[in-house]
């Protein structure tokens, strides 16, 4: 595509594909709005970028000046940011249109899309099912066809555990690789966009459009990533894969994910890999540390919502009690219990036992992942211990949708990288995702072997339009 | 792991939150089953002694010192709940100006 008709045509096409899904609650941008602007983008994006005319949805907790920017809060209801994330200007330097903002769980804090200001989130396939979270409007979108590609964010797997659920290629990024610049704070030492598409190719052009070195994040890091496209089908002879037993063996692990873990095991073995088990005992204590950590730096960070400098402001006679009240209005329960439980965790008298402890673990966790590097090149495990489960299934019990995000976790804590691959359907048709991970920086190696699995696997089911939820 | 009802009052107030009467059961609940689950951290082997993970870049990387336009599309005012002559309004501060007068 190099014609600004051709880009026209395909962002108008878009447009007409969310319409078709909006019963998905997975775009929060009006129609209007996003015709409008996918119009006057499509005139002007760059003709001879790699994703020239590619529409592309961002999640809603990524700045962007042509829509609004609410992190499915109300304390940011309206919000428009006066700058736009790195990412997101990489994206439509690449010639990328972007086609609207995503439903999110609020801040990026759930694993369900259940917890957004705008409304829950529906599963494209089944319509009493979750898309998984936090970035389950992009995953659903993507998935259902509705665009080719979508951004994301991951604190503790955003990513991948809604590509998983939703049947669709979501990678985390090595932490420093994609700038945080103009994405909203949850906990910035975890904290990292990735993008979701419906192959491995798709994932690895989005991410060289948009990773690389930005001074305006100073966790950014300086050297520029090696090409990974260019790779992709150089296959796995020879690779070392590690199978991890602690996420494999996971308590309440769906029997049909742990089945589709054996069967990318065989493919790798097939593909000429030399597969073996590997332990990485400190990830048990992964979850505990990760929610620990995450709601500490939650609470520091929201801590910047107070109604005075922008969203939303409740009235009040005094500064202080418009600032609770404020808060109180503006962040859902999920936000709130986070901020809490990091605020306490922070207190004097905890905070050793608590803060401090976690980091102590993260460093375990962090050796652990070293020495089963040191034998291998890839680890393999499952994305999520369930496919998608029901609506409301897990909202009244915070730790059981906290228990969601035990296989992915470690990789954040760690700061290294990891994809979700489809790896079949469960007895119920719904997706099962299989993750690899490999060391940080190890893109090209990670992509390598996910695209021999996506090659074995020859994952296909989608949601026709008409179908979809 | 237990918490009181005193104490999600006190963290509320910490953490800048409105948190009503009706609603501290089922916080105060939550927040035990939560920190009773996250406390197996303490359960890792004392011989196991590491360092805690320090987050951010090991050492500051310094920009060369240049004023250079804030690349804003709009400034604070268009932002801001209220705002008057380059200055964000707010209530009064309370108790501040109490102890002052």
């Amino acid at each position: 595509m190099s014609d600004p008709s051709d880009a026209l045509a395909s962002a108008k096409a878009a447009a007409d594909r969310i319409v078709k899904l909006k019963r998905l609650n997975a775009c929060l941008t009006p129609i209007k709005e996003l015709r409008k602007s996918l119009a006057v983008q499509a005139s002007t994006a760059h003709p001879s970028g790699v994703l020239y005319g590619m529409p592309v949805a961002v999640k809603d907790n990524i700045c962007t000046l042509e829509y609004t920017t609410s992190c499915g809060s109300k304390i940011l209801e309206g919000y428009r940011s006066p700058y736009e994330a790195t990412a997101v200007a990489k994206l439509k330097a690449a010639g990328a249109l972007i086609a609207g903002k995503t439903n999110c769980d609020e801040f990026g804090m759930g694993s369900s899309t259940e917890h957004s200001a705008y409304g829950r989130s529906f599963h494209p396939f089944d319509k009493t099912r979750v898309p998984g979270g936090s970035s389950g409007g992009s995953a659903a979108l993507v998935a259902s066809g509705a665009v080719p590609a979508a951004l994301g964010s991951e604190t503790g797997g955003s990513v991948r555990q809604p590509a998983s659920l939703c049947g669709v290629v979501g990678i985390k990024p090595t932490y420093g690789r994609v700038s945080r610049y103009g994405i909203v704070a949850y906990a910035s030492s975890l904290d990292q966009a990735g993008p979701f598409a419906t192959t491995v190719a798709d994932t690895a052009l989005l991410l060289e459009a948009m990773w690389g070195h930005d001074p305006c994040d100073s966790t950014s890091i300086p050297s520029e990533p090696e090409p990974v496209l260019a790779r992709l089908e150089e296959g796995v002879a020879g690779l070392r894969v590690g199978v991890v037993e602690e996420l494999t063996d996971v308590e309440g692990i769906q029997p049909a994910v742990r089945a589709a873990v054996d069967s990318a095991r065989n493919l790798f073995e097939k593909a000429g890999a030399e597969v073996d088990t590997v332990s990485v005992p400190s990830v048990e204590y992964g979850l505990s540390a990760y929610y620990i950590i995450a709601p500490a730096e939650a609470s520091s960070n929201l801590a910047r919502y107070d109604g005075v400098r922008y969203g939303l402001r409740a009235p009040a006679a005094e500064v202080a009690t418009m600032n609770a009240l404020t808060r109180e209005a503006g962040f859902g329960a999920e936000v709130k219990r986070r901020i809490m439980l990091g605020t306490y965790a922070l207190s004097a008298g905890y905070y050793d036992a608590y803060y401090g402890q976690a980091q102590r673990v993260r460093t375990l966790i962090i050796r652990d992942f070293s020495r089963a590097y040191e034998r291998f090149d890839v680890l393999l495990a499952p994305t999520s211990p369930t496919t998608a489960f029901e609506l409301g299934a897990k909202t009244s019990d915070p730790l059981a949708m906290y228990l969601s995000d035990v296989c992915t976790i470690p990789t954040n804590l760690t700061g290294a990288t990891a994809i979700s691959v489809p790896a079949g359907l469960d007895a119920a048709g719904l997706p099962i995702g299989v993750q690899v991970l490999a060391p940080a920086l190890g893109e090209a190696v990670l992509l390598r072997a996910a695209r021999s699995l996506e090659a074995g696997f020859a994952f296909t089911a989608r949601p026709t339009l008409g179908e979809a939820a | 792991m237990s918490v009181t009802h005193d104490e999600v009052r006190r963290i509320a107030r910490l953490a800048e939150l409105e948190v009503s009467e009706d609603a501290l059961p089922l916080l105060a609940e939550q927040m035990s089953r939560i920190l009773e689950y996250v406390a197996q951290i303490n359960s890792v082997p004392a011989s196991e002694a590491v360092k805690p993970f320090v987050p951010g870049p090991d050492a500051v990387r310094f920009r060369a010192d240049e004023v250079k336009p804030a690349p804003l599309a709009f400034g604070p005012a268009e932002l801001a709940p209220a705002f008057r002559d380059g200055f964000f309004l707010v209530p009064k501060l309370g108790q501040f100006e109490q102890e002052e007068g």
